[in-house]
């Protein structure tokens, strides 16, 4: 299935992109993705779904946005 | 006593006089520095209902026990008076070599008293304090001025200045230091130029008293080379604060026109990405290395430093989203001495006055021609509307009328940062009690409300976080004097501020200790407020109230359809009090007052206002 993946911050330097569309296994969760995308297991961060935050298990659906920013902690 | 030079210098203006003040160990311990000597001195020395631009008011520069000394990232000074924009206790902070300068001239605090009769420059030099002229630079913005400055006294000495938007008493003018640094947006350039004040020079020779001067220099120095290389790793620094910007248009927190929207399909033009591949040079303040200043060309070429807070609420909060424009906008209010943030939302609120038909004129969003001009009729104060905008946007709409003040994004008369909480709560708390006015740097909590919380809740963990933020942010790390920087975005432990505490004061302290100060400087702050506001109520502590209107609702996106609501927001607020232990209109309470070793001074505010 398509998705849209949003890089946030550092990551799109440290990753290489900003924004991309994806073609992923159906049953592909919000920290497999994570995996995929190449970010580092142990670096904090927030993954958003269509703008609200997205526990590691959660499912994907065709047609998601999904941000994965380091926390950021307001300047 | 290791740690403070143990002096206050007080400087007269009217009489062009000065003396050394000693303080005590106790009340060093008592309130640390910075912020707590600020607020302690303001609500001692001045007289209720005061005109914060008359000479009654007083210009405080406040410095901490590390302020200065080289650790990460000790360049900052806390500059604090009566608020001309607020009518209230009123700070800021700001990157300055006056933080090492000054203490080394011997003194951890700076009083400047009265008015001068002719525009002034004051030059500390150790014990040598000169009364100069500066009509010279009377008139000129703030880029000039520091280099009129620097041509004189070299580029080592500590500068504080103003542009015309201080000398125009414009209610947010700030105070400039360094390149680009801007500090007291509560409008301490105007308490500047109110007393005819263009700038302060200092340099100061000598060593500032630390319990374990050799401990100090190599921890600082192996901190500071950590924190550079930890910044290396994160990549924090490569897009700085404006790495912010594209998550915040993610989660539907931007400000978008006037704030009414919270999310823009063109915001990825002026984002940290872009922002970082337009570099031209990086800035930084004293005892950095984790510099945030991005600099860019701006539409006339000239050099622009950026951050997000200038770039979302003069970008996107105008609907401009090119980088050159913003970064246009953004020099004008560096160089006029406008905050970038008051600035940004005053601008804003003007175009949205005029598309609602509450005020005159034909402005509209986008057209950054347009707001270049109104920038500069408001820095000069030049016609009726830049002249009314100049008192910022609270005032303006009392004057507009027609419901205008609903959309002035402001609290207590301080516009808000650049955080649209059109729902998001607990960050719509935030901004609502922090104790100056509407600011971010009290607290912060927008990632802990989605990730650790539900958007949706007005619980008390949300109250709690609050707090938990307002003690390190607006509390340790704004009375030690140091930027928080290294710790909210790299995750520089806490625990190395007591450490740094105890080598230059001896003091064994925890963090524990500091929360205690923290809570009894926020208290103070809010027995100043009371003696000015004795009538007021707990709806001083709301946001604005466009975040509340169910016809002002997001049609699309993550929170389509929300707003905040008013009894859950009355609630939540509800929390905090209890949790700080202020009464219902949000007044510390006698019991409260005693707990924190303020009882003397709650009588003494108990004379203009009442306490339970």
């Amino acid at each position: 299935m398509k998705i849209t993946v949003k890089l946030i911050g550092p990551f799109v330097q440290l990753l290489g992109f900003g924004e991309k569309e994806m073609d992923v296994p159906a049953d592909t969760t919000v920290e497999g993705l994570v995996a995929l995308v190449g970010v580092d297991r142990s670096r904090p961060r927030i993954v958003t779904r269509n703008g609200r935050a997205a526990a590691p298990g959660e499912g994907l659906a065709a047609g998601d946005r999904i941000a994965i920013s380091p926390i950021y902690s307001g300047g | 006593m290791n740690g403070w030079t143990g002096q206050f210098l007080r400087v007269n203006l009217t009489t062009k006089t000065y003396k050394k003040e000693p303080f005590s160990e106790e009340f060093a311990r008592k309130w640390i520095g910075g912020r707590g000597f600020a607020a302690k001195i303001l609500f001692d020395e001045l007289a209720p209902g005061i005109d914060p631009l008359g000479p009654d008011n007083k210009f405080i520069v406040a410095l901490g026990p590390i302020a200065g000394i080289p650790a990460p990232n000790t360049g900052k000074a806390v500059v604090a008076g009566k608020s001309p924009s607020t009518g209230g206790y009123g700070d800021g902070n700001l990157g300055t070599r006056v933080a090492e300068q000054l203490r080394k001239a011997g003194y951890d605090v700076l009083i400047v008293e009265g008015r001068a009769a002719a525009p002034t420059m004051l030059y500390i030099e150790d014990d040598k304090v000169e009364f100069l002229p500066a009509e010279a630079v009377w008139g000129k913005g703030t880029y000039e001025t520091n280099d009129w400055i620097y041509a004189k006294y070299g580029k080592g000495v500590g500068v504080l200045n103003i542009g015309q938007a201080g000398e125009n008493l414009i209610r947010y003018a700030v105070v400039r230091s360094l390149e680009g640094r801007a500090g007291g947006r509560t409008g301490m350039g105007a308490v500047m130029g109110s007393k005819l004040l263009k700038a302060v020079v200092v340099k100061g020779t000598r060593p500032i008293p630390q319990a374990d001067p050799a401990g100090m220099k190599k921890v600082g120095y192996d901190d500071l080379r950590e924190v550079n290389r930890i910044d290396k790793k994160t990549g924090w620094s490569i897009q700085s604060t404006n790495g912010v910007l594209a998550w915040c248009n993610e989660v539907a927190a931007l400000p978008v026109r006037n704030f009414r929207k919270t999310h823009h399909p063109d915001a990825w033009k002026c984002d940290g990405e872009r922002l970082n591949n337009a570099r031209i040079a990086t800035y930084g303040c004293p005892n950095c290395t984790m510099r945030c200043g991005i600099t860019i060309r701006d539409e006339e070429g000239r050099e622009s430093e950026l951050d997000y807070e200038n770039v979302g609420l003069l970008g996107p909060n105008l609907e401009i989203f090119d980088l050159p424009p913003i970064g246009s906008l953004n020099y004008m209010c560096d160089d006029y001495g406008v905050d970038t943030m008051s600035g940004g939302c005053v601008l804003s609120f003007y175009a949205d006055a005029v598309d609602h038909g509450a005020a005159p004129g034909d402005l509209r969003f986008g057209d950054s021609a347009g707001f270049k001009k109104l920038l500069t009729s408001i820095a000069l104060r030049q016609g009726e509307i830049g002249d009314l905008l100049a008192e910022g946007s609270l005032r303006a709409a009392r004057k507009f009328g027609h419901g205008s003040v609903d959309y002035a994004m402001q609290v207590k008369g301080l516009e808000v940062a650049a955080y649209n909480c059109k729902f998001i709560p607990g960050m719509a708390l935030a901004f609502g009690v922090s104790p100056i006015g509407a600011h971010h740097k009290e607290s912060w909590v927008i990632t802990f409300e989605l990730k650790q919380s539900v958007r949706e809740s007005y619980g008390p963990e949300k109250a709690k976080k609050v707090i938990e933020l307002q003690r390190i942010r607006g509390g340790l790390f704004e009375s030690i004097v140091a930027c928080r920087f290294p710790w909210i975005e790299n995750g520089w432990s806490l625990e190395n501020y007591p450490k740094y505490f105890k080598l230059v004061s001896g003091l064994d302290w925890t963090l524990d200790d500091f929360w205690t100060v923290a809570d009894r400087v926020y208290a103070m702050i809010k027995l100043f407020w009371l003696r000015e506001y004795p009538g007021a109520d707990r709806k001083q502590d709301y946001p604005p109230a466009v975040w509340f209107d169910p016809t002002n609702v997001d049609t699309e996106g993550p929170i389509a359809g929300k707003h905040l609501e008013y009894d859950k927001y009355d609630v939540l607020l509800q929390h905090y009090y209890d949790l700080r232990g202020y009464d219902r209109r949000g007044i510390p309470t006698r019991a409260t007052l005693e707990r924190l070793g303020l009882a003397e001074e709650g009588r003494a505010a108990e004379r203009f206002g009442s306490l339970t």
